[in-house]
């Protein structure tokens, strides 16, 4: 039997041609003006681009050039299809290699701006999926400031939020500059606090992104991001922690970082971080791995916070808890390390 | 009906069978009617009620006071001696003709095919009937001479009655019966049915029993097992293709978390080597303050000595030069300079200025009178 789904003849999609003619022919049918025979022929295309190889044709085809006159539709919905279309095509390298290559990329941002609530969420997710590959987030960097304009709006739904700060924060890895021009710290810094947690884990991300340069460092002590980021090192789920964590790893690299930070008291709730990771040792290997980063920046921020006198006092009573941490039976390379470090700074002396 | 289309036949047999037409008609049309009179209007009004077509027939009966046109023609009487025979029919015939082709000439004027021959005739009676009056007086006189019956005696009285055979019932009322006849409008023209042929042969039943044909478990099988193979094998793939882009991600993650990681690191060193050498330049430059502040402190300490020993013979010096100048000076000594001698001076002056003055005044007396003399002198010479 073919690979072929080989479904029904159902109104809604246009009829699929054998073999390698499908592809081509539903192209064909596209270029005709007519919405609704756009809006079957989009339907059974995003059915066949669950098969590899009917996606491999597509991008070698060439056939990518074709959609950019379907973004431009009057029809809501066809405009939507076609970027579930792009959806699909991301999800693998071919597509998402031949989408950067294409000239997509600005009526897809155009789109960002569009009426329909399902069209932009869309194309979040495409632009998602792009950041998957360094040249996309490459790409993407052009389009940050409109990203920023974008989370600005507050009445976007949770997922279309979720999706624009993980792309933010991929793109930022990069380069955050972009983002930081556009007072990006802001911005992110407000969706910190916001309710859905899956919000607040990508705002952290982002921030994390957001502080690794030396002017975002200094803009997170500016506009007082810290007290909120400490308030999630007390949330239940680890990512938020460890990106909290990660934000205070690269912001008390400052002196203005530390001052803040030994304000806000915040030594004492690191190291009870740590303790509760020792003391949950028998986890599973996935749990472990997904602690380890938030160990890891706690460690580092501790070792940071060390130079600093104040800090190295209250490190100095914690010695033996440190000591023990950096043991060799520790497993993790990594961990251990850090530790090691840790212990060092804290031990120095002119 | 009347009006209806014209044949070419006998002008005079069609005339005679409309004649007959009317009379056969019932009243309303025009058949024998006891006790009416046509109303013969010659006027040129068209129209026809029913009763004109009332048409008068013979009768023994006079009226008067009817109005009557005077080419209305008079009531056919039977002549005094002649048998009191009653002829509706046909004898009646002419009169009821002549009225009729009244009425019918009339009518059928209305009829555009009208024939010339007949035409004529119409007319031609028209014109016999419508002469002048001593034409129907000449006419009353021929049927006044013709034969009648006698008058009734005193006491007795006519009567009609039939002499046939066979007596008729003289009605006036004809049973009729009204037909119509109508042509529907073209209907379609009904399907043909069906031809089904008449059953030939032999009829032959079977019948397949189950389990004859195939066995469905066991045939099913192999294509439940692609249904269901396609089904999982589609499904593994999408599954397959999420958890590749989600390992992807978590890959991606890890490696962020890694990066992260030593990029803290990297900043952490590179900051503390930032705060290090900032120390070190800050120290070395409190060093150099330091320095700067031992050399300056130096410099003072010789110029304050050199400057000590300058001035030590400053002071004699600096004493005799300014007596010299005059700022060591006696009041008194001042006071007398200042204001006494030029007093002194002036009252000097002032006195010798009297003095010069005086002698001026002196002189000029002198000179005066020595001019005086001088032309007294001369006055006695001359």
């Amino acid at each position: 039997m073919s690979r072929d789904t080989g479904a029904g003849p159902d109104p809604g999609r246009a009829p699929v041609a054998f073999g390698l003619r499908a592809v081509p022919r539903l192209f064909e049918e596209l270029q005709q003006p007519g919405s609704g025979s756009r809006r079957r022929a989009l339907a059974s295309l995003c059915g066949l681009m669950l098969d590899p190889e009917r996606l491999h044709q597509t991008v070698r085809g060439g056939f990518l050039e074709q959609l950019k006159v379907l973004l431009k539709d009057e029809d809501p919905s066809v405009r939507g299809e076609t970027c579930k279309l792009l959806h699909l095509l991301s999800g693998h390298s071919v597509g998402r290699e031949a989408l950067l290559s294409s000239s997509l990329l600005p009526p897809l941002s155009q789109l960002l701006d569009d009426q329909s609530s399902s069209c932009r969420t869309n194309v979040h997710r495409v632009l998602n999926r792009l950041t998957l590959l360094p040249a996309g987030a490459d790409a993407l960097l052009s389009l940050v400031p409109k990203l920023m304009l974008k989370l600005k709006e507050e009445e976007e739904e949770e997922e279309v939020q979720v999706l624009l700060l993980s792309t933010l924060s991929c793109v930022s890895r990069l380069d955050a500059l972009p983002a930081l021009s556009s007072d990006g710290v802001s911005l992110v810094g407000h969706k910190l606090s916001h309710r859905s947690p899956n919000v607040r884990r990508e705002a952290a991300a982002a921030m994390m992104a957001l502080s690794v340069p030396e002017d975002g460092k200094r803009q997170v002590c500016e506009k007082a991001v810290l007290p909120v980021v400490v308030g999630l090192l007390q949330e239940e789920d680890v990512e938020i922690q460890a990106n909290a964590a990660g934000v205070i790893m690269y912001t008390v690299i400052i002196t203005a970082g530390k001052q803040q930070c030994l304000d806000l008291d915040v030594v004492p709730v690191l190291l009870r971080l740590l303790s509760n990771q020792r003391r949950e040792e028998d986890e599973e290997a996935q749990r472990r791995r997904r602690r380890k980063a938030l160990v890891v920046y706690t460690l580092r921020a501790l070792t940071s916070l060390a130079e600093a006198p104040d800090g190295r006092r209250l490190l100095l009573e914690q010695l033996p808890l440190l000591e023990r941490q950096s043991e060799a039976t520790e497993e993790d390379q990594d961990i251990q390390r850090a530790a090691q470090t840790l212990v060092r700074a804290v031990t120095w002396t002119p | 009906m009347l009006g209806g289309c014209f044949s070419s036949a006998d002008t005079f047999h069609f005339l005679e069978t409309v004649a007959t037409t009317i009379c056969l008609l019932p009243g309303r049309f025009g058949g024998p009617h006891i006790g009416t009179r046509p109303r013969l209007d010659s006027s040129a009004s068209r129209h026809f009620p029913p009763e004109r077509w009332r048409l008068l027939l013979p009768t023994t009966e006079r009226t008067a006071g009817r109005t009557r046109s005077p080419a209305a023609p008079e009531p056919w009487r039977p002549a005094a001696n002649t048998k009191k025979l009653r002829m509706n029919r046909h004898t009646a015939t002419m009169e009821t003709l002549c009225m009729t082709v009244v009425l019918s000439e009339e009518i059928l004027m209305l009829n555009k095919s009208y024939q010339p021959q007949l035409r004529r005739t119409l007319l031609k009676y028209k014109d016999s009937r419508r002469s002048s009056g001593k034409a129907i007086a000449i006419k009353r006189a021929q049927e006044q001479c013709r034969a009648k019956t006698p008058e009734a005696l005193q006491g007795r009285k006519h009567i009609d009655i039939q002499t046939d055979l066979y007596l008729e019932e003289l009605s006036n009322v004809i049973v009729a019966t009204d037909i119509e006849c109508q042509t529907d409008a073209f209907l379609d023209r009904p399907a043909s049915p069906l031809f089904i042929p008449a059953k030939s042969g032999e009829d032959v039943a079977t019948q397949i029993e189950e389990g004859e044909l195939f066995d469905f478990d066991r045939e099913v099988q192999p294509v439940l097992e692609v249904l269901v193979g396609k089904t999982i094998e589609q499904s593994l793939l999408e599954v397959m293709e999420e958890e590749e882009l989600a390992c992807l991600m978590a890959q991606q993650r890890a490696f962020h978390e890694l990066r992260n990681i030593h990029l803290a690191e990297v900043q952490h060193l590179q900051e503390k080597e930032r705060r290090h050498s900032e120390e070190k330049e800050r120290r070395i430059a409190q060093q150099k303050e330091v320095l700067k502040k031992e050399r300056e402190t130096a410099e003072k300490i010789a110029a304050r000595a050199y400057t000590k020993q300058y001035l030590a013979d400053l002071l004699p010096a600096a004493f005799t030069s300014l007596r010299t100048h005059g700022f060591f000076n006696d009041p008194v000594e001042t006071d007398i300079e200042t204001h006494f001698l030029p007093w002194l001076m002036d009252e000097v002056n002032s006195k010798l200025e009297r003095r010069y003055a005086a002698r001026e005044l002196l002189e000029s007396i002198i000179h005066e009178v020595a001019e005086k003399r001088l032309e007294q002198f001369k006055e006695p010479e001359t």
